[in-house]
């Protein structure tokens, strides 16, 4: 059963713990949000399982700014971070990237698609341009930003990568040019994240896709929480027809939008509009946005990541080749003199283009303000909406809200609808509900337990900081190949060998198949060495045998040269008179063999040869040799010892008399204590001086 | 044990024929490539149409001719039907190659084998993966994982893995190493023993020249040209290698402020171009990071103009030029008809990029010497003139009439068999009869037409077990747009109106994303081929520098040996080329070389026996492992336990079993060993082979010829006498390896 677990840094293994400590915790899978935890913004999720460590989006807060705005990266070490995974360029997903990149000692590897690097680039470039802060809030420059480019690795849609034995691949999410999905296996647990996704395509864009296999953990958006969106065709319809009378009453129309994204959506359908209705062609449409131009390139080259229908308008002319719509440069070249339809950022109206544009044409209700997607609490647009009527210009001063405002979201993020049919599909065990606002979420938290109900489902939905750790009771299993798969063994049997262990797959191999299944490979060493001798070498041989059991000496025909061999490990060769060649396989024990060996022969060398062999003695002389042991022995235990007539020991012991028959240690005494001390003293006696009796 | 793998060559072995193998794992016939040369003679896929029922998907690897240019043909012919995987370029610019074969050909004779409708048949089940995208086959193929990945020779090149059951089958054709302008190089040397490597001998015997000298004669020999007012030809492919070369120019030009007009001229051009622009994530990491850093995307061409007709080259008729044209073997198109026209003037120069193809007059001209002077068949499709042009009216018109009983008798039937689908059937029908796809244009066309006709009456014989009587259905691809079914206007002509409106020179007339065949759409008078034989005095110059983006001899066997698959199979590649790299694998690499004949089936089932076995935590808990390299590796002693009827486990062994034989881990190269050495301040040379070290002591490694490719241990001996060096060096020695 997973708990919330508030500190994530408790949890967290020890990044100086060894692996076999990973390994005992490494059951546990912990999911940290750092950021777009009940909130909306700052995207940064952290997830930990088996001492692989993978972060997930890396976004700045946009209400909030300098390091304020940042996800709570002091919660993580981020050099035990071995994957970041970027999933779009939004700001809330990319933005303090080159933050994390260059200030931080993170080590890890990034990885985004080819479209989101390309447009990342622009976009923070112009962020750091606009977000007029001061230097010291200022969390990174132009140059973090090119220098964070040559860290930033691509990864192509459905294109599947390996880094520490974490693998990932990722699906097409809808939401914006370049968006993706990832997926992640670390030793068989499967996460998803979806970061921002929509299931529904739109002009330009794929519907997000159903990945192939159900993950164990689904980390999904929740921005929309219950609400439906209308159909697209109906939200269309309204748009135009709000601009189309708008303008025909004389009215200007502001839409404030983020400089990509949904901006070339609206600009895609009001292109086609204009072009269907002839009478507005004299009527100017601005976007107002040099990034979106700069970034227009990027939309013309990027096309295999769109969908069907512009790749097919694509082969005849480039539909984001906009006929109707020109681009504004600032204010200044803005000659404000009728009816026209501005698209300008920021999409919160919190200051910039759109917001001096909205101070010029707020109070005349002719005019028309558009908002056409999601607005982050706490900016302008969100406040608008409920029309207030009275809103405070940038110079400070009170204006009345006279102009129309309508919210028309285009915001290409999952509704209530889309959530639950994904999530139907894939059926996750576990869903971790991140990016939301904490009732939206809540909501959608009661709508999915109800939905899940019968199902074995867990909801979890963590705030900025609070673990949610979940286990996995994994099986290690590994393969047996080659020489040692040859028999499958039966219980009790043995089987031993190198284990491998590459990523999270094991193999057992016989170690003459190290070499054909991995990179590795095996050696022999084979060790030859010439000692000085110029004694006899059977001088030597002899020598070996009191030490060694086995000591062969092979027919010299066979081996030319007198040799042994010692244990069947170590040769000794006689090669010539001033030295002999010792030869083994390099191993602990033949190492030690052959240590000994040479200490031996350089003994030899030294003592000279005045080895005398021992006289073989008769049975008698051993007899008499025991006997006059024994005896002495005696006499240092009991004093007064003689030999009796009759062969037989007599010990006297102040009064006492014992008398010993050495032969079969019979002992006669009065003395019962006397009797016992000295049966036991010749027992210890015989042991000491006889051969040990055959078995 | 272990997956079977069948090999059978359909195509392309011992020669420079077009590749086509045929792959079975587990029974699921995978086919690897379904080329076809630049002459389209059917003779080659003879063995192909033997199976071509059978086979379960069909796995391409570059867009070009040799590699896909029989799948309209085998698709239409041999009704090989199952789905086709290819990269995304691969499907893209090799139906702009297809497209760009079929009009040249057609330019010239009236070529049948296949229409634009078939290629487009052909393409419309092609399955587009992304590089490194593990691809799981389903149905028959279950457990089967496909997966592109980088060959480096054309965009969007591949070279295929085929994984099951933990078994690889790498499938690697014409792959380049080197790293080019626009392409990164092949992927190969990161797969580690496959259980099977495919690849080809090509380029066995070739040597390259260094990259760098070689790009540097390439542009010299056309300066040369231009400089003294001549033309330079470059016959290229269609959407391959010439990119590469038109990067070479664009960045020469624009290094040197150069005015020479460069024309890249095949009947895709400006299609081919604007398709490659979108495919920069295919491209190499030098032009994905300037388009990221300036958005200055590559193909966004400064010099080269792109032209699709060849008589926008006359204003340019005495002005020195390079053109890069399409059909590297000269044998049709527009390499053709300008080589004819160049290569009598010893100005001008012709400069092969590519060997040109067996039996193509490009082969000819790459002899050496160069013959002095070649035949050559010009063909011209010219209009209908004079007495011709009306006997083509009168035929038109005949057929017309018997068209008009031919409806007469439609209607009849359908009058008859009044059903309820009567309406939608009639339609049918005269959209058929108008259709003026099936109205071939051509002198012959009238017989043509005439054998559709008879198509048709038979289809109003019904047959007797039949209910409802049965048309012959062409099938319409509809294509969509927002306004609906895009209708081809000629479809709603009136015929009588205008008879020109209906006669129709021959091409498909479905509407086409491509702008190129318009031209020739828009040209609707009748026409017929004209041919006659000429022999050209060759003076121009003729020059061969290899552009071919394949790895050379050396590389390969590199490579090879480095990838050291257990089983290689050798395909693609002269006779010649072929043996010297069996040759060289067998002694350098694996035993196990095969390189079958066409239609010999060889197995290459490894012989390798696996189990599976689960680790019980208890057993785990007791093994350290060493870390080496990407591996982590230790000793392990256990006792199997069956816990039920599959799963094996392995649990810790009760009692200390006896002690294995120690197991020295680590790659020794003397090299290295030598720094190390020096670096722990012990005097160190080469001498002979072998490691001097010290004074006396010896370190060599043995290289065992018998143990072929390497797979034993390495025997490495150290020797000397009796000292302390001895048992330093041995220390360091020690050091080199893991023992276990």
């Amino acid at each position: 059963m997973a708990s919330v677990v508030t500190g994530a840094q408790n949890k967290r293994p020890n990044p100086n713990s060894t692996s076999a400590a990973a390994t005992r915790e490494g059951d546990q899978l912990i999911i940290t949000p750092l950021g777009a935890g009940n909130e909306v913004g700052r995207s940064c999720v952290y997830m930990s399982y088996k001492g692989k460590t993978v972060l997930f989006d890396c976004g700045i807060h946009p209400a909030y700014s300098g390091v304020a705005a940042l996800p709570y990266f002091d919660e993580i070490d981020p050099s035990t971070i071995d994957v970041l995974l970027i999933t779009h360029f939004h700001l809330d997903h990319a933005a303090s990237l080159p933050y994390f990149l260059e200030k931080t000692n993170f080590r890890g590897r990034v990885f985004m698609t080819h479209s989101t690097k390309a447009i990342y680039r622009l976009l923070l470039s112009d962020y750091v341009k606009v977000s007029k802060v001061s230097v010291e809030d200022m969390l990174y420059d132009e140059n973090d930003i090119v220098r964070s480019m040559d860290k930033i690795e691509v990864i192509d849609f459905h294109q599947t990568l390996e880094v520490n034995g974490i693998r990932f691949w990722c699906y097409t999410a809808g939401h914006v040019l370049g968006a993706a999905m990832f997926m992640v296996d670390i030793a068989g647990v499967r996460v998803l994240y979806t970061g921002d996704y929509s299931r529904e395509e739109d002009r330009h864009l794929r519907a997000a896709e159903v990945p192939q296999f159900t993950p164990d953990i689904c980390i999904i958006e929740s921005t929309y929480g219950v609400q439906l969106h209308q159909p697209r065709p109906v939200r269309e319809k309204r748009f135009t027809d709000v601009i189309h009378s708008t303008i025909s009453q004389g009215g200007r129309v502001l839409i404030p939008a983020f400089a990509l994204g949904r901006a070339q959506e609206l600009l895609l359908i009001l292109d086609e509009y204009w072009e269907n209705h002839p009478e507005l062609h004299n009527i100017p449409i601005y976007y107002a946005s040099p990034l979106a131009k700069r970034c227009m390139a990027v939309y013309q080259t990027y096309i295999n990541a769109m969908n069907d229908r512009i790749r097919t308008q694509f082969a005849n002319s480039n539909p984001f080749d906009f006929k109707h719509i020109s681009p504004l440069k600032s204010i200044e070249n803005f000659d404000d003199v009728g009816p026209s339809v501005v698209m300008a950022s920021p999409s919160g109206l919190q200051s910039g283009l759109s917001r001096q544009l909205f101070d010029k044409w707020c109070a005349d209700k002719k005019n028309a303000c558009v908002i056409p997607g999601y607005v982050v609490e706490g900016t302008l647009a969100k406040t608008i909406i409920n029309e207030p009527k009275e809103v405070t210009l940038m110079n400070g001063l009170v204006a009345p809200l006279n102009m129309q405002v309508h919210y028309i979201s285009f915001s290409a993020h999952a509704d209530c609808a889309q959530t639950c049919g994904f999530l139907k599909e894939l059926m996750p065990p576990h869903i971790v509900l991140v990016h939301g606002e904490a009732n939206e979420m809540g909501r959608l938290k009661q709508k999915l337990v109800s939905q899940f109900a019968d199902s074995n489902t867990k909801l979890y939905t963590p705030k900025n900081c609070q673990s949610v750790t979940m286990h996995f009771s994994s099986e290690k299993m590994a393969k047996v190949i080659g020489k040692l798969a040859e028999k499958v063994p039966e219980t009790g049997e043995s089987v031993s060998g190198l284990l491998v262990k590459k990523g999270f797959t094991y193999q057992i191999m016989a170690p003459d198949d190290l070499r054909v299944f991995s990179q590795l490979s095996t050696a022999n060493v084979t060790q030859r060495i010439t000692v000085p001798y110029t004694g006899a070498f059977e001088v030597i041989k002899y020598r070996l045998k009191q030490i060694y059991e086995s000591v062969e000496s092979p027919p010299v025909e066979e081996t030319e040269v007198p040799t042994l061999i010692v244990h069947e490990r170590v040769t000794i060769r006689h090669e010539s008179d001033t030295y002999v060649v010792m030869q083994w396989s390099a191993d602990p024990i033949s190492d030690m063999v052959s240590d000994s060996v040479v200490a031996m022969i350089l003994n030899i060398g030294r003592e000279g040869p005045k080895v005398t062999p021992i006289e073989e003695k008769t049975q008698e002389e051993m007899e008499r040799m025991a006997r006059k042991v024994v005896h002495s022995l005696m006499v240092s235990l009991f004093g007064d010892t003689k030999f009796g007539e009759d062969g037989r020991l007599v010990i006297t012991v102040d009064a006492d008399v014992a008398r010993l028959d050495i032969k079969s240690g019979e002992v006669e005494c009065e003395n019962q204590g006397l009797r016992e001390r000295i049966k036991t003293a010749f027992g210890r006696m015989q042991g000491a001086i006889r051969p040990i009796p055959k078995p | 044990m272990g997956t079977s793998v069948q090999v059978t060559p359909l195509s392309g072995v011992y020669g420079e024929n077009p590749l086509c193998y045929l792959v079975a794992i587990d029974g699921f016939n995978l086919l690897m490539d379904c080329g076809w040369n630049d002459l389209f003679d059917p003779s080659l896929l003879q063995p192909l149409s033997r199976v071509a029922k059978s086979i379960d998907a069909v796995l391409i690897s570059h867009p070009d001719i040799l590699h896909l240019g029989a799948l309209p043909y085998a698709r239409k012919h041999f009704g090989l039907s199952a789905p086709v995987y290819a990269t995304e370029p691969v499907y893209r610019l090799g139906l702009l190659t297809m497209y760009d074969h079929y009009l040249s050909r057609r330019q010239i004779s009236d070529f049948d084998m296949f229409t634009l409708d078939d290629i487009d048949a052909a393409f419309q089940n092609v399955i587009r993966l992304k590089y490194s995208q593990n691809y799981h086959l389903s149905e028959n193929g279950e457990g089967i994982v496909i997966a592109p990945h980088v060959a480096g020779h054309l965009l969007g090149g591949t070279i295929w893995k085929i994984t099951k059951d933990g078994e690889d089958v790498v499938y690697a054709v014409d792959f380049n190493h080197r790293k080019e302008r626009h392409l990164n190089g092949t992927v190969l040397e990161s797969f580690v023993r496959p259980a099977v490597l495919i690849t080809d001998a090509y380029n066995a015997l070739n040597n390259q020249v260094y990259k760098r000298q070689r790009d540097q004669e390439f542009i010299d020999a056309i300066l040369r040209v231009l400089r003294a007012d001549g033309t330079v030809l470059l016959p290229v492919d269609t959407a391959g290698r010439v990119l590469e070369l038109i990067l070479i120019l664009e960045q020469y030009w624009a290094q040197q402020h150069l005015s020479f007009p460069i024309f890249f001229l095949t009947n895709v051009a400006s299609s081919t171009v604007e398709y490659v622009k979108s495919f920069l994530e295919w491209m190499s990491d030098s032009i994905a990071k300037s388009f990221e850093h300036t958005r200055d995307n590559a193909f966004l061409l400064k010099y080269v103009t792109l032209i699709i007709n060849k008589s926008d080259l006359e204003n340019y008729a005495g002005v020195p030029k390079v053109v890069l044209t399409s059909m590297a073997s000269l044998e049709v198109g527009f390499s053709h008809d300008i080589f004819v026209e160049l290569a009598t003037d010893a100005k001008n120069i012709v400069l092969f990029t590519e060997r040109g193809q067996f039996g193509t007059l490009a082969r000819m001209l790459q002899v050496d010497p160069p013959p002095k002077a070649v035949k050559v068949t010009m063909s011209k499709r010219v209009p209908l003139v004079g007495d011709e042009l009306k006997a083509y009216e009168e035929e038109q018109e005949k057929i017309k009439k018997e068209e008009a009983v031919k409806k007469a008798s439609i209607v009849k039937v359908e009058e008859v068999r009044a059903t309820s689908s009567h309406l939608s059937e009639s339609t049918k029908g005269d959209s058929m009869v108008i259709d003026p796809a099936s109205a071939t244009a051509s002198p012959k066309g009238s017989s043509h037409f005439r054998g559709q006709m008879d198509i048709l009456i038979d289809g109003f014989t019904p047959p007797s077990t039949s209910v409802a009587p049965t048309f012959p259905f062409f099938e319409n691809t509809a294509e969509w747009d927002d306004f609906g079914e895009v209708i081809n206007p000629d479809d709603y002509v009136i015929q009588e109106e205008d008879s020109n409106h209906m006669v129709v020179n021959g091409k498909s007339l479905d509407v086409k994303p491509d702008e190129a065949s318009v031209h020739l759409l828009l040209d609707s008078t009748p026409s017929k081929v004209v041919s006659h034989e000429l022999t050209v005095q060759v003076k121009c110059a003729l020059l061969y520098m290899d552009f071919e983006g394949r790895s050379d001899g050396r590389s390969v066997k590199s490579i090879i040996s480095h990838v050291a698959p257990l089983k290689l199979v050798l395909v693609h590649g002269s006779a010649e080329a072929t043996e010297h790299l069996k040759m060289h694998c067998a002694k350098h690499v694996c035993p196990h070389v095969y390189a079958p004949q066409i239609e010999e089936t060889i197995d290459v089932t490894s012989d390798l026996c696996a189990y599976k076995v689960q680790l019980s935590e208890k057993l785990m808990s007791n093994v350290l492992f060493r870390k080496m390299v990407e591996n982590e590796i230790s000793w392990m002693d256990s006792v199997a336990e069956k816990t039920n009827e599959k799963v094996l486990t392995l649990l810790p062994p009760p009692s200390a079993l006896p002690t294995h034989k120690s197991v020295l881990v680590g790659d020794l190269k003397l090299a290295d060993f030598k720094q190390y050495l020096s670096t722990k301040g012990v005097q160190v040379e080469f001498a002979g082979g072998a490691l001097k070290c010290g004074e006396h002591i010896t370190v060599r490694k043995i290289s065992d010829s018998s143990q072929k490719g390497g797979t034993g241990p390495q025997q490495i001996v150290i020797e000397g006498p009796l000292c302390e060096d001895y048992y330093k060096i041995r220390g360091h020695l020690y050091s080199q390896f893991y023992l276990l």
